[in-house]
């Protein structure tokens, strides 16, 4: 009985997790067909990739958006804590927490909707703010350079009022009487944060930056929804490169090498920043 | 008889302004969204900043329901996101159940079995999943995007959490009545672990109602769409790229206040859930 109760969520990792695993490493030594027997083909899939200089393209633009989201909505939702933190007055504070988690909820597709409505050339608000001030309107998603500088920029928007959530509940749980000692010894508010609620917020910034790490090269959503052809060079990541190759060119044992390749970098990553951490599962 | 410093006071006065700063960028560009959806056709296309309509009129809405025809991705997104989230709370808490059980045979086996799939991202295994929905001949099918993410290693360690804190005495009790597991489970675990199910519940909710990334691959015919592909080509459509944009600002912000509203609905009445899943979520993951 009881291993029936867990058969349906065992039987559902095994179709669609295991399964397609161990199946898209074997694609990716294929010249896979969907009809007719596919050929292996070694590592030629492999090869290609490598010296494709799309691949390459894309591959800086995914460590170069990566990084940037890794590092700026690990420390940013951080400064903006500590500020929250020093709000007496609750229903403010409240009432800002829920407002900055927001956007946390949306889609994609909701987000990357409002923000290239706002970027727009007319009547978007940023341009109608711009010609207040007597400033020429820019196509600000038709112009390269903005293209990353937008993308990071959204996605902090997005995300920032989650991970700030994360530090406040850590903030909530440090021990007051730490506070109260400080105060005796004549600390004054700045001293406080800087010296008791910083190094207390360490663990988190850990997970918050572990999870940034494993997430960095998995965006897709964004740039599917964000991206045109003029500045499609410069924010087309690794995902959204075997999603093209592979369900719209149907090269999929070249977009499953791709895949795998970028799942084991994915895996030293992940490794290397859980030494450099120090993290204890 | 406190004294407050002056740099006590200007550092009080910057901060407030900061954060009201940072409150408005979340705000005025949701209630721009909001005004604009409000407008009429020719009023959304005018160079001024809208924070309430002039004329309100429902015209935007009115497009996007008859010649956008939205209705059909709406309410299969409901249908997806009602079933997906029933299966998911079902199935994974059956897991979390069997978890918290002592050594039996196997048990080790099965905690890695639902666990390593965490460390494996949907996007990197999108080729493969594609072709085994194929096979199952579910292409093109509204099971497609119901079943593919309908199981997550992170509920299944929540709800194993939630039954964990639930009294022994009270499943022995049981078992010595004569009892089965399944009684057990669905009589008393589920009904004292209400809060780790509202959990799963709206955070499956949130997830299902913005699928994208499945509808994608799995969706290619306008009547199957699921409303964020459906909302897709309307709201981002960018003059740029499209060569019909016809559809005026108005009807691409109401696209965007239809996809919102529910969320903010379970936002509002479950906040506390959401603030208990993050926390657990950051510990767990």
């Amino acid at each position: 009985m009881l291993y029936l109760l867990i058969l349906p969520a065992v039987l559902y990792f095994i179709i669609f997790t295991y399964f397609p695993v161990l199946n898209g490493f074997r694609i990716s030594f294929q010249d896979y067909r969907f009809i007719g027997a596919s050929k292996f083909v070694g590592l030629k899939n492999y090869i290609e990739a490598i010296h494709t200089p799309g691949f390459w393209r894309v591959f800086g633009n995914t460590l170069i958006l990566g990084l940037s989201n890794v590092i700026l909505t690990a420390f940013i939702p951080m400064f903006l804590a500590l500020l929250l933190n020093e709000v007496q007055f609750t229903p403010w504070k409240r009432f800002s927490q829920t407002i900055i988690y927001m956007p946390h909820l949306f889609s994609w597709v909701i987000v990357g909707g409002i923000w290239i409505f706002i970027l727009s050339p007319n009547s978007g608000l940023i341009n109608i703010l711009r010609s207040f001030f007597g400033k020429p309107s820019i196509y600000f998603m038709a112009k390269e350079s903005y293209a990353r500088t937008i993308m990071i920029g959204v996605n902090l928007w997005k995300q920032s009022g989650y991970v700030c959530i994360l530090y406040l509940a850590s903030i909530a749980g440090i021990n007051t009487e730490l506070y109260e000692a400080a105060m005796i010894d004549g600390a004054g508010s700045f001293k406080r944060a800087l010296y008791i609620t910083v190094p207390e917020l360490v663990s988190t910034l850990k997970v918050v930056l572990l999870l940034n790490v494993m997430g960095a090269l998995r965006i897709f959503n964004q740039i599917y929804v964000m991206r045109n052809e003029v500045i499609a060079p410069k924010i087309d990541v690794l995902m959204y490169y075997v999603y093209d190759r592979g369900l719209a060119q149907f090269k999929l044992g070249y977009a499953s090498a791709i895949s795998v390749i970028v799942f084991v970098i994915t895996m030293i990553i992940t490794i290397i920043s859980l030494k450099l951490i120090k993290y204890k599962i | 008889m406190m004294r407050i410093s002056a740099s006590r006071k200007l550092f009080f006065v910057i901060n407030n302004l900061i954060l009201i700063a940072l409150v408005l960028t979340m705000i005025v560009p949701l209630l721009n969204v909001l005004a604009v959806s409000f407008t009429t056709d020719l009023e959304s296309y005018e160079n001024t900043i809208k924070l309430f309509p002039r004329q309100p009129s429902i015209e935007g809405y009115v497009t996007l329901f008859q010649r956008v025809s939205i209705l059909r991705p709406f309410l299969n997104n409901v249908y997806v996101t009602i079933v997906g989230t029933f299966l998911h709370v079902i199935i994974c808490s059956m897991a979390g159940y069997v978890l918290i059980k002592e050594k039996f045979f196997g048990k080790t086996i099965l905690v890695y079995a639902v666990t390593i799939p965490m460390m494996i991202p949907f996007e990197m295994i999108i080729i493969p999943v594609y072709i085994t929905v194929k096979h199952l001949g579910l292409m093109n099918t509204l099971w497609s995007v119901t079943i593919v993410g309908v199981v997550s290693t992170f509920s299944i360690l929540l709800m194993k959490n939630y039954f964990e804190g639930i009294p022994k005495s009270l499943e022995e009790s049981a078992f010595i009545d004569g009892a089965g597991e399944s009684t057990v489970f669905f009589r008393i675990y589920l009904p004292l672990a209400k809060a780790g199910l509202a959990t799963i519940t709206i955070f499956q909710f949130v997830v299902k109602w913005n699928h994208l990334l499945t509808a994608i691959l799995f969706l290619n015919s306008p009547e199957k769409y699921t409303l964020q592909i459906a909302l897709k080509s309307l709201v981002v459509s960018q003059e740029l790229t499209s060569t019909t944009q016809s559809v005026a600002n108005n009807t691409r912000m109401a696209g965007i206040v239809i996809a919102i509203v529910p969320l903010i609905f379970v936002y509002v009445f479950a906040q506390k859930y959401f603030i208990k899943g993050i926390m657990i979520g950051a510990v767990k993951e």
